[in-house]
């Protein structure tokens, strides 16, 4: 993969004019190889190879100027920095961080304390004989119905 | 509340007055420290809602929607950089203040407790989304799609401020809070019928319900690429959002009223999805995808029991994010081959590998695969649905069935296959691209460990 992408940047820096490798370079896991090529310094008449079939022409490749490009920005030096503020501030800060502050929020919507109150009252209740639950919500004998209007 | 509107409101001048070099910076880096602060909003009580102010409060169903909101502006911001690299300055600092608009207005509606307020800023939010459509689209279809867009949504909403300004008569208040409380069972009568239908058919255009969505796949195939991701994200839950905050009025006719909408949501469902199966191009099978999963969570809302709220908040923010990096994903195509038809593109697994990943995470979750919480959220709707009627499970079965066929077909022929010959000299993926793709896939994947916070008000 290493040997493709490497290959076809040496192309493309190769029908442009500009400086290639200047080693000799063998892949010890494939048969990728990178060589000097003939051609370096030496800009072809007409270049045999269009990275674009139909190209666009406001088409801009970014890594044709910057090969190190993040794809952010022209200017390479704003792209590291745009790189570094993303993966800073999105992945370090906010992920790392917003995910521990989630992980020990405590007791999300009170769901533990129901658990343990359920628990002591069905104890207290047990003890006392008390039945566990009662069908009315209110005390009954504290509720004041109007009178009845015939 | 201020903590999160001012900080967004100061986006704006931060933008404009930002150097020409930094404003991509500076603006992807305050509104992730803005997404930082959205997570406070986790302090939830069990039995009552975050309580900021006479105008603003947050419940556990708005929270996520929230934090989803503020998440998702540095990622459209990142994901609209490269297309907007050749634009002149001025309106590349517009499309951005289109977007702190945009998310402005939706932290607003979303944290609303006076419904007239919340309706306002309902509304609102369609203007900055109409401009982004209509403005920076690529295709001539963009007018129409605008146009779509806008009258569907309108036309749909203006019953509910007329609903809206009759409640506030004849109860007193539009005060969410106070509603809750005062809220009388309402009687069935031919005014009611309507009155339902007018509180309920703007969040249904807003869904999409299968019936009104015709406005949706125009609307996110011709938008750009941060205005798809928003749409598809955010604006679609202000309808499910909506709905479940408007039910609490229209009891108990909801009952009998539900019928013709659930039945043309689980219809729509297996349509949407049949129709997935037959696109040609790759930003409309998303959007029918979205009109889907978005189907099952009109059904969830609609039956009204605990357990389809909760699967319909999870469905909700699991396809916020999926749904969101899936159109990353198709965007990223989109800038290298100017096409989005599916099989032009095709092959791209030898080309871009870990695109590739990327792509099969996202289409894994699209189709609901364990233990993503797209899952949870499908199992609850179908858990209840079933308990509702035990015939849906058919039709719910068959819908996850047919998507589960798209979300591989999308798969299979964008990725795998021999590529054809005048893609093999692509650019290969950049930082930006990935970097969007992960922080898309890793809250998802985050939220599968502990997905209580997404659950809703009914956990």
């Amino acid at each position: 993969m290493l040997g493709l992408c490497g290959r076809r940047l040496l192309a493309v820096a190769a029908t442009r004019g500009l400086p290639a490798a200047s080693v000799r370079w063998e892949s010890s896991s494939s048969r990728a190889v990178i060589a000097p090529s003939t051609l370096a310094g030496k800009r072809p008449s007409e270049p045999t190879l269009r990275w674009q079939e139909d190209p666009e022409p406001e088409d801009e490749n970014l890594y044709e100027k910057n090969p190190d490009s993040h794809g952010y920005d022209k200017d390479p030096a704003v792209d590291v920095w745009n790189m570094r503020v993303v993966f800073f501030f999105g992945f370090s800060i906010v992920l790392v961080l917003g995910s521990t502050f989630v992980a020990y929020l405590p007791d999300y919507r009170m769901q533990e304390w129901a658990r343990r109150e359920a628990e002591r009252l069905v104890k207290y209740r047990e003890a006392h004989g008390l039945p566990l639950m009662e069908s009315n919500c209110f005390d009954p004998s504290k509720i004041q119905l109007p009178e009845d209007e015939d | 509340m201020l903590k999160y509107i001012i900080p967004t409101m100061m986006l704006m001048p931060l933008t404009w007055l930002s150097k020409n070099s930094m404003i991509w910076i500076n603006t992807t880096l305050h509104s992730l420290l803005i997404s930082l602060t959205s997570l406070l909003l986790l302090n939830q009580f069990g039995d009552n809602s975050l309580n900021f102010s006479l105008t603003f409060f947050s419940d556990s169903l708005s929270t996520p929607l929230l934090i989803l909101t503020m998440w998702l502006l540095p990622l459209m911001l990142m994901a609209s950089q490269h297309h907007l690299s050749k634009e002149n300055l001025a309106r590349k600092k517009l499309f951005i203040s289109m977007l702190i608009l945009l998310q402005l207005f939706l932290i607003m509606t979303f944290t609303a407790t006076e419904l007239i307020f919340f309706y306002i800023m309902f509304e609102a939010t369609l203007v900055p989304t109409l401009i982004i459509i209509t403005r920076w689209g690529n295709q001539t279809e963009r007018l129409n799609a605008g146009l779509y867009f806008l009258f569907y949504t309108l036309a749909g909403s203006l019953p509910l401020l007329v609903a809206l300004i009759y409640i506030q008569n004849t109860m007193g208040s539009l005060n969410f809070l106070i509603l809750q409380y005062w809220v009388q069972p309402m009687p069935n009568s031919w005014s009611n019928t309507f009155m339902w239908l007018a509180c309920m058919m703007a969040f249904m255009v807003k869904m999409p319900l299968y019936g009104l969505h015709l406005w949706l796949p125009k609307a996110h195939v011709e938008a750009p690429i941060a205005g798809s991701m928003v749409l598809a994200a955010i604006l679609l839950k202000l309808g499910g959002y909506g709905m479940m905050r408007i039910t609490l009025l229209l009891n108990p006719i909801t009952n009998f009223m539900a019928y013709p909408f659930i039945m043309l949501s689980l219809w729509g469902m297996i349509m949407t999805s049949s129709i997935c199966l037959r696109q040609t191009d790759l930003k409309s099978l998303i959007a029918y995808s979205s009109v889907s999963h978005m189907a099952l969570v009109i059904v969830a809302i609609l039956i009204q029991t605990p357990w389809s709220y909760m699967g319909a908040t999870a469905l909700m923010i699991a396809h916020g994010l999926t749904s969101s990096m899936l159109f990353c994903l198709a965007n990223s195509n989109y800038e290298r081959v100017h096409s989005r038809t599916m099989i032009l593109a095709r092959g791209l697994q030898t080309l871009l590998p870990l695109m590739a990943a990327w792509w099969l995470l996202a289409s894994l979750t699209n189709l609901a695969l364990p233990p993503s919480i797209n899952l949870i959220g499908e199992l609850f709707v179908v858990m209840s649905t079933f308990s509702w009627s035990n015939i849906t499970i058919i039709l719910m079965g068959l819908n996850m069935v047919i998507t589960a066929l798209y979300s591989l077909y999308m798969l299979i022929t964008t990725q795998r296959g021999k590529h054809t010959h005048h893609i093999n000299n692509i650019l290969p993926s950049f930082t930006r691209e990935n970097a969007l793709m992960s922080l898309h896939m890793l809250p998802l994947l985050l939220l599968s460990l502990n997905p209580k916070i997404i659950l809703g008000p009914l956990y």
